[in-house]
């Protein structure tokens, strides 16, 4: 038993450092900016589904107003750099913050609501915050937004000439999400999520203080969203209301999450590849011109997944998997 | 002063009959079968086109078409219940919240491949008629929308009170499993609650067409307002749903005049969040009456 274990967790770490070199090379094997494009975007939400995944998926508080901590992070370093000429990087943990404080008073009036009335509540706070933005023009520019100064190649600034070094920015907020998440996951913390979302009446019961955590899991998980935030409108040099509290970026957090294998650690990523991957096949068939595409597939998919596979992709991978260990001859199991 | 606001109440009460039909559908629907339907504005929108294409091609008055937009949407709603929801029923959140919400992302943007995204009207003989109180006008087509809305919402109410199958909905609600118990066939309930829910929807759509434009996202104007009006009117409470939408429409009317036309939302907002802050229970008791 000790040695199968061994020889997984061996597998494991290989598989492991495999896709990290992959991931490292690959902007030096693909110059293709459209390709580059793709993978950013994969990555980029792949972070904001891992974000999502920590409370909607192990705490099972289904949100789908994450988008108000992606737009509070972008217009916090957007401020500060345009008003104040601070470096997004610097910006960037400020609006982590500022969406840490935000997540405070929204938890408040949302977690007083269960299943999915807090689902709406988190659409509606989401929904006053553009509003909010999108009226008061004197400190962030109304509903036209404004675009952020170009200034060439300055990576103190987090403005580089290459798409290949937005590649590696995202891929490390990527890990780190990665990395925090494993860290709850096996944590005493993760234990308490898990026991939330499967009965959160139960867990109080045997002493988990579930107001608490559910605090805390928001708290982490919207500084999160809000550096995916910073790092996209520095990635297109534009933000209005519209673009930074989009609630397709809620939408497709709780998607890619779902999708891929709600409350594990790679759910959101391998959802994230499936969704992305479709996305842009259909728009090199298709063109973009065909408005409604994507998400109509979209939705399909998540149809599709909730009827059959609510496990989502890993409970699918994990099945055919043990499929495979079933079938395999019996002696080549036991002996070593 | 006295007057803009009687316009303004007048103007928001009118309007929120329309949200009651849509709010009575999303409680009905919670009290019965237990889920939230996310999806319950994309079917007021479906009534809006249906209304909208049988005007447009055969020349049928939108009120008329609630003969076929009604029957067309309660038996959608049983077939989304009897082939969707019924899979997803359990104690598990998850999947009936994103059944319905992809249910709605789903019709939403199917509307946008096939209809465009085109603001879409129909011009009634009564479109542009009022009638005039002193300085009140009361205009015709929202007049004659808010009565109907009121007579369906009473129909229903009667349909739960006095029916045998409305009073075995009514018990589905209180207590599913002794209702079952009891002998309640819970999937036939289930299915006539959900296609009666879509089909006062279907309703609120082809009542609006006279005075409002259709395009693939007018649901979710009403949906959020619906939403609002079943957590203030407690959840699953008919009564309450309606009342509450009727305030909403008020409130809603009173901020356009007061703080500013794109000030609806706003307003509508705050009242959600007051609600959760004060009263998260709603204002009513917790019962379906």
């Amino acid at each position: 038993m000790g040695k199968d274990a061994d020889n997984t967790s061996k597998w494991q770490v290989a598989a492991l450092a495999t896709l990290g070199m992959i991931l490292l090379l690959l902007p030096q094997l693909v110059s293709n900016g459209f390709a580059l494009d793709i993978f950013i975007r994969i990555l980029l939400f792949s972070f904001i589904g891992v974000a999502w995944n920590l409370m909607g998926g192990y705490a099972k508080q289904l949100s789908l107003g994450h988008v108000a901590y992606f737009g509070l992070g972008a217009y916090t370093s957007t401020i500060m750099q345009i008003d104040f000429n601070i470096s997004p990087w610097i910006g960037m943990i400020a609006g982590g913050f500022v969406a840490m404080l935000a997540s405070l008073p929204v938890g408040w009036l949302c977690f007083r609501l269960r299943g999915p009335y807090f689902t709406i509540a988190t659409i509606a706070t989401a929904q006053a915050l553009m509003l909010i933005f999108l009226k008061f023009r004197d400190f962030a520019w109304g509903a036209e937004g404004t675009t952020i100064p170009n200034l060439g190649s300055s990576p103190l600034m987090m403005q580089f000439e290459t798409k290949a070094s937005y590649y590696y920015v995202v891929l490390g907020l990527l890990v780190l999400g990665l990395v925090i998440t494993w860290r709850i996951e096996r944590s005493w913390m993760g234990y308490y999520l898990v026991a939330i979302g499967e009965d959160e009446d139960a867990a109080e019961a045997i002493g988990v203080n579930a107001p608490r955590i559910k605090r805390h899991i928001y708290m982490i998980s919207a500084f999160l969203t809000a550096l995916a935030g910073t790092f996209y409108v520095q990635y297109i040099y534009f933000i209005d209301p519209a673009t930074a509290f989009s609630f397709n970026i809620s939408i497709e957090a709780a998607l890619v999450s779902i999708v891929g294998g709600i409350g594990t650690l790679w759910g959101p990523v391998v959802g994230t590849v499936l969704l992305e991957t479709t996305s842009a096949l259909l728009q090199s068939w298709l063109g973009s011109s065909t408005g409604g595409i994507q998400l109509t597939v979209y939705s399909l998919i998540l149809m599709a997944i909730i009827l059959w596979r609510p496990t989502g992709l890993m409970g699918l991978f994990n099945d055919l998997w043990q499929r495979h260990l079933d079938r395999r001859p019996a002696r080549m199991r036991t002996l070593p | 002063m006295l007057e803009t606001v009687a316009q303004a109440v007048i103007n928001g009460l009118l309007i929120g009959g329309i949200y009651a039909l849509v709010s009575i559908g999303v409680t009905l629907i919670f009290g019965v079968v237990k889920i939230v339907n996310f999806a319950q504005g994309e079917f007021v929108m479906i009534g809006m086109y249906i209304s909208y294409f049988l005007a447009t091609y055969f020349g049928v008055d939108p009120l008329l078409s609630l003969l076929v937009s009604m029957p067309t949407l309660f038996l959608i709603g049983v077939l989304v219940q009897h082939f969707l929801i019924r899979r997803v029923l359990g104690p598990n959140d998850m999947p009936q919240i994103f059944l319905t919400f992809a249910l709605s992302l789903l019709l939403l943007n199917l509307a946008l491949l096939l209809f465009t995204a085109n603001y879409r009207t129909v011009h009634t003989s009564y479109s542009d008629e009022a009638l005039h109180f002193g300085g009140l006008y009361i205009p015709e087509a929202k007049l004659i929308a808010f009565v109907v809305a009121m007579a369906l919402s009473g129909a229903l109410w009667a349909f739960l009170h006095t029916t045998d199958l409305g009073k075995a909905m009514r018990a589905a609600a209180q207590n599913r499993d002794v209702a079952t118990l009891m002998g309640i066939n819970s999937n036939r309930v289930f299915c006539v609650a959900f296609g009666a829910a879509l089909a006062l929807a279907g309703a609120a759509g082809s009542l609006l067409m006279p005075f409002y434009s259709a395009y693939p996202f007018v649901g979710q104007v009403f949906v959020l307002m619906a939403f609002v009006a079943v957590v203030l009117g407690t959840l699953g409470n008919v009564l309450g749903a309606l009342v509450a939408s009727v305030m909403m429409g008020i409130a809603e009317s009173l901020g356009i005049q007061f703080v500013g036309a794109d000030s609806g939302l706003i307003v509508v907002f705050a009242m959600l969040l007051l609600t959760l802050a004060f009263k998260p229970q709603g204002l009513g008791g917790g019962r379906m009456r």
